[in-house]
């Protein structure tokens, strides 16, 4: 990733997703296109439903830093921290 | 939030009693929706967009009528149809009859739409037959465009079929490939931008490749690109280098990529300047546009080759109540995919819900993961999150980044892994 990238993901990833709670729900929304969360339909794609809502928050937090580019690092990147952890909210609190 | 600037619609202008609250998705407590007559939704195509959009839909079907025309009653899908190519899966392990259980309150009717008339807000199926829609959303997929290619017919059934959507004959063209004699030329016309699924004609060419492998062939394979780049190149050139030296040659249009002429007779094509191409197995990935319907309506001119929307809420500029979704609408920055399509659909649903509750509309947020194979074992991808720009009337990329060149084989494999996985929780959740 070139340096321009980085600050451009790095001002939207502060400045745009830490916003309103439906945006949230929509982000999550969009997690269920790969992790569905009511039936396990896959084995191929690591479960959500099997993490409690502090896991969910350590492995997104260290798919966001680690930089190696998996496919997680690069979808987690732009989220923010509170991003993150509005997530969870939304994910696990209605469980 | 976004203000939904929705006058109220005839329906809910006779109001009466009182219906119930509902729930969506446990989180979007519905307002109380008073109605004499309930709003008929008609979603016309089945594919990934119009499946999206019926999934979420369907969560409503308490209040709104949902109809549901497509005109096979079978869906072929798009993505890992490479693969069946391939002979990596079997042609009946990416086809999907919907699920009628989960949709119990929906109507379907697989019938060909002739055309929309507008005026009196119906869709038409034949002289004889049509129904009336309140909101209709249009997820018809793609057409071609038949004069680019001089000497290249789209319907001429002795070409060989492009295989671009789930009506070609997916099989048809997997026979013609395997009775390919040894040391064959394939050639490979690649269009233009934009078009369904960008990388899956590199896709094709890598899988094509390793099926004349598996049938113990050697053979060329002769990419000529209308294009001077293309999605994933340095992936896709790194993987052919690895697994398929000397087999895949591309030649960008400032190379002479740029096919003008098929004689399908002699079996060659020609570019701009008239070099001759000669092969054995000539395939035409057609220049596309939006789906014949938006034409033979009046929703798009001629000369126009995609839709225009409103990103917020996916309504046709100039024709109200009237939405469209997937392959055939101009997304800005966002990539004609199935996960595009998906993630798009999500927001004209949603959306068009909201709008029906005279809620205000949410702010869209879109991602795309596209993922692309060179074997059974090994992918890549690339992916990004969308927002609008500030003026919310388009939509813009976060920044794409995809998987890195000299990705190890674990890499690869467990990328491929993660592409199985994504496909199965898609159409399990869309189709079974």
């Amino acid at each position: 990733m070139n340096k321009i990238s980085f600050y451009f993901i790095l001002f939207f990833s502060i400045s745009l997703f830490a916003g309103e709670d439906q945006t949230i729900n929509l982000i999550v929304e969009n997690c269920k296109s790969c992790h569905n969360l009511n039936i396990e339909t896959t084995k191929k794609i690591p479960s959500i439903n099997n993490l409690d809502k502090d896991e969910f928050v350590r492995l997104m937090k260290k798919y966001k830093n680690d930089n190696d580019n998996s496919v997680m690092n690069r979808i987690s990147r732009v989220l923010s921290n509170r991003d993150i952890l509005k997530m969870a909210d939304k994910i696990y609190d209605k469980k | 939030m976004i203000k939904n600037k929705f006058s109220r619609r005839k329906f809910l202008s006779n109001i009466a009693g009182n219906l119930a609250f509902f729930f969506l998705s446990n989180a979007f407590l519905l307002k109380r929706l008073n109605a004499k007559t309930r709003p008929k939704i008609v979603i016309v195509g089945l594919g990934i967009g119009g499946a999206t959009c019926l999934k979420y839909l369907n969560k409503i079907s308490d209040l709104v009528d949902i109809i549901v025309v497509e005109k096979q009653n079978e869906y072929q899908t798009g993505p890992l149809s490479n693969l069946v190519i391939g002979d990596i899966l079997k042609r009946k392990e990416i086809c999907f009859k919907i699920n009628k259980k989960k949709y119990e309150k929906v109507k379907f009717i697989y019938e060909n739409v002739i055309a929309i008339d507008v005026k009196s807000k119906s869709v038409r199926f034949s002289k004889d037959l049509k129904i009336n829609y309140d909101f209709l959303i249009l997820s018809p997929g793609i057409s071609y465009k038949n004069d680019i290619l001089q000497g290249y017919s789209v319907t001429d059934k002795k070409n060989i079929p492009h295989c671009w959507d789930g009506e070609s004959n997916i099989i048809k063209f997997k026979k013609r490939l395997t009775d390919l004699e040894n040391n064959s030329k394939i050639i490979i016309s690649s269009p233009d931008y934009p078009y369904r699924c960008p990388p899956a004609p590199y896709e094709r060419a890598s899988l094509i490749a390793n099926y004349l492998r598996k049938l113990n062939k050697k053979g060329k394979i002769l990419i000529l690109d209308s294009k001077n780049s293309f999605t994933k190149q340095e992936n896709y050139f790194r993987e052919w280098k690895i697994n398929y030296s000397e087999v895949i040659e591309w030649i960008p249009r400032r190379k002479g990529g740029k096919v003008t002429f098929y004689d399908q007779k002699k079996n060659l094509v020609k570019n701009s300047d008239g070099q001759i191409f000669r092969g054995d197995f000539i395939h035409i990935i057609p220049e596309q546009k939006a789906a014949n319907i938006f034409y033979d309506s009046g929703l798009l001119n001629e000369g126009k080759d995609w839709c225009q929307i409103n990103p917020i809420s996916f309504e046709l500029h100039d024709f109200r109540d009237i939405y469209a979704v997937g392959d055939s609408i101009d997304a800005w920055a966002m990539p004609k995919s199935a996960f595009s399509a998906n993630s798009q659909a999500k927001v004209l649903a949603i959306n068009l819900i909201n709008k029906i509750l005279e809620k205000e509309y949410v702010d869209p947020v879109f991602l795309n993961t596209c993922y692309s194979f060179s074997k059974e074992d090994r992918a890549f991808s690339i992916s990004a999150w969308y927002r609008l720009n500030v003026k919310k009337d388009k939509i813009i990329s976060l920044g794409s980044s995809e998987s890195n060149v000299n990705a190890n084989n674990s890499d690869r494999k467990l990328e491929a892994k993660h592409a199985f996985g994504w496909y199965e929780t898609m159409v399990n959740d869309l189709f079974i």
